[in-house]
């Protein structure tokens, strides 16, 4: 049960997300864009592991999703930083919401930003990219699921390790790439280099990549996936836990 | 009425004149009879930023209805001291209560209590005033058809009812300065902490927000008010409390504060900078005034200071004898002048 104080703060995020949609559809539309480029890269992956009778699409999509929805980290960052910006960060302390009120309240947008992302990119591929998916759809969302609350919670301690949003958003985008190519999300992982393929595991995309697949192909329940995802959720919230002050002052523009 | 009959009973609002028709619709119900008690109450509250003591042992209690002005210069701790009533910053020692919880044990329980409206203007910018307030509405639990008539009574009280669709980022800066305490009244809090609220302001924005600050007291708030204007605080009708390196350093009723510390003084304005009057003790001197206090033989010190200027008397423009005020009295309590653009004097030998 989400505590009242804290739909009151979801509700203006989303309402100041409703003035200014665009960072939310960039995330969306460009790699829905891309998808058809590396469409046939992926194939080859599929041809290279012997699996045949796909489109490239099985593995073209996950990965778009992967990489652009890493960028909502910075959102989700941002949905703290603004605060700062505008001055209304002690305004909202100084409110009757308690600390996890305020921090509750305000990952549900990005959370939710996270879950329509997955959502648009998986309908629209399965509707007009050639994406077939042979699994679940259910375990399909629980990766899903699985990897937006990873995102939030990654989000959640960035803010708690930057002080300015400029260290947020380097952080953000280098750990996009970077993430992203580790865990088989730019190119197929099969022609990754054998010393890349060791590591892989150790980066959250890696798990995505695989569950979505697991998902999509039908080789199985993504469960190892999901609860290796969730793992890495549950350190971010950890280390945010320990490392959060709600009193620290944060820039936002500078 | 908006004005607890309990309270007038008990004789806690000293309540001169009615206030105005825009904020009766703001009033708090008349609750249960209950023993009249500080709303504020901060004892001994220490607060220090690495070497520098922002706060050194502040006792402050403000009751219902009363408006206390907090005067101080610069770096004088009042933000500090509103910070700490607010539960955002934790005072190194000392007890502070709100409405009777404990601050520092209960901060979000007294929270309910208090409305903040800090010193920088906090506001929405890309969403509407409407949204603005709304959001405050939502946050002390306000819900619909409830939300919506305290919000449109607000926005009236506020003069914002024609701007409520408008983005916040469009406003003037004294519409956002209304929007801005504005946001902090749809909870009809007890305690009101206002810091510096009319600062960048125009004068009838100023005569407004103070106007509307005079009748939320008399609606049986208590409303702790800091300020760089001392004319501010006899606007107001409030009892002042005067911080001064940490300390409070005087805190009574601002005629009791000038029979007990104002002291009338001369004051010469000379056609170029001032000179130099190192003789003569206690003068004060800023770029082109001179400033002496008279005591008791105005006398005695009007002749000493004529006697010691010399050549530069030729320079002298014009000669102003001031009264006790409140402005005297900060003086003579902190050694700081106080004036309307903030200039700063200086003083020469012992004030």
């Amino acid at each position: 049960m989400i505590p009242r104080r804290s739909i009151a703060i979801a509700r203006q995020d989303w309402r100041i997300l409703r003035r200014d949609p665009f960072p939310v559809i960039v995330p969306v539309v460009l790699p829905l864009l891309l998808i058809p480029f590396v469409k046939p890269a992926f194939r080859l992956g599929f041809v290279a592991e012997h699996i045949r009778h796909t489109a490239g699409a099985e593995q073209a999509v996950p990965a778009m999703d992967v990489t652009f929805a890493f960028f909502l980290v910075g959102n989700s960052s941002m949905a703290f930083f603004r605060e700062h910006a505008w001055r209304t960060w002690d305004r909202l302390r100084a409110s009757p919401a308690n600390n996890y009120e305020i921090v509750l309240g305000k990952i549900v947008v990005p959370l939710l930003q996270a879950m329509g992302q997955f959502a648009l990119l998986f309908g629209l591929g399965s509707l007009c990219l050639g994406l077939t998916v042979r699994g679940s759809w259910g375990s399909l969302t629980a990766v899903g699921a699985a990897y937006s609350l990873y995102l939030v919670a990654m989000g959640l301690a960035v803010t708690a390790l930057c002080k300015t949003y400029m260290q947020a958003t380097a952080i953000t985008n280098v750990g996009a790439l970077f993430i992203a190519g580790l865990g088989g999300a730019l190119v197929p992982h099969a022609f990754l280099p054998s010393w890349a393929r060791t590591l892989s595991p150790a980066v959250p995309s890696y798990w995505t990549m695989n569950g979505y697949r697991e998902a999509i192909l039908g080789y199985g329940h993504p469960l190892v996936s999901v609860a290796v995802l969730l793992a890495f959720a549950t350190v971010c919230l950890v280390f945010a836990a320990l490392r959060f002050r709600l009193r620290d002052t944060k820039i936002a523009w500078a | 009425m908006f004005l607890s009959a309990t309270r007038l009973e008990q004789g806690a609002v000293e309540a001169t004149s009615a206030p105005s028709e825009r904020v009766r619709g703001l009033g708090r119900t008349a609750c249960a009879p209950r023993r009249p008690r500080s709303v504020l109450a901060m004892t001994g509250v220490h607060k220090s930023y690495r070497d520098v003591s922002a706060l050194c042992g502040v006792d402050l209690e403000i009751e219902p209805g009363e408006v206390v002005a907090l005067l101080g210069a610069n770096a004088a701790g009042k933000s500090t001291l509103i910070s700490i009533a607010a539960a955002l910053c934790q005072p190194d020692a000392g007890g502070v209560w709100v409405d009777g919880v404990n601050m520092l044990t209960h901060p979000e329980r007294g929270r309910r209590s208090i409305g903040v409206a800090t010193q920088e203007t906090g506001v929405y910018p890309s969403l509407s005033v409407r949204d603005n307030l709304r959001f405050f509405g939502e946050l002390v639990g306000l819900r619909r058809k409830m939300l919506d008539d305290r919000l449109q009574r607000v926005a009236e009280a506020f003069e914002l009812s024609a701007v409520l669709d408008r983005e916040t980022q469009g406003l003037s800066v004294g519409e956002v300065r209304r929007l801005h305490t504005a946001m902090i009244m749809l909870g009809r809090p007890p305690l009101l902490l206002l810091d510096e609220p009319t600062t960048g302001v125009d004068v009838s924005t100023r005569a407004r927000m103070l106007e509307l600050v005079r009748d939320l007291a008399m609606d049986g708030s208590a409303v702790c008010y800091s300020t760089h204007y001392l004319m501010e605080a006899e606007q107001l009708g409030a009892s002042v409390a005067v911080l001064h390196h940490g300390h409070i350093v005087a805190r009574d009723t601002v005629q009791s504060l000038i029979g007990s510390y104002g002291r009338s003084a001369i004051e010469l304005r000379f056609d170029g900078p001032a000179p130099q009057l190192l003789d003569v003790p206690g003068v004060q001197r800023s770029e082109a005034t001179l400033r002496l206090a008279t005591g008791r033989d105005p006398a005695h010190s009007v002749a000493s200071l004529f006697a010691a200027l010399g050549d530069s008397i030729a320079q002298l423009r014009d000669v102003r004898l001031i009264q006790p005020n409140l402005e005297s009295v900060f003086l003579a309590l902190t050694g700081q002048a106080s004036s309307s653009n903030g200039e700063r004097l200086e003083v020469a030998g012992d004030t």
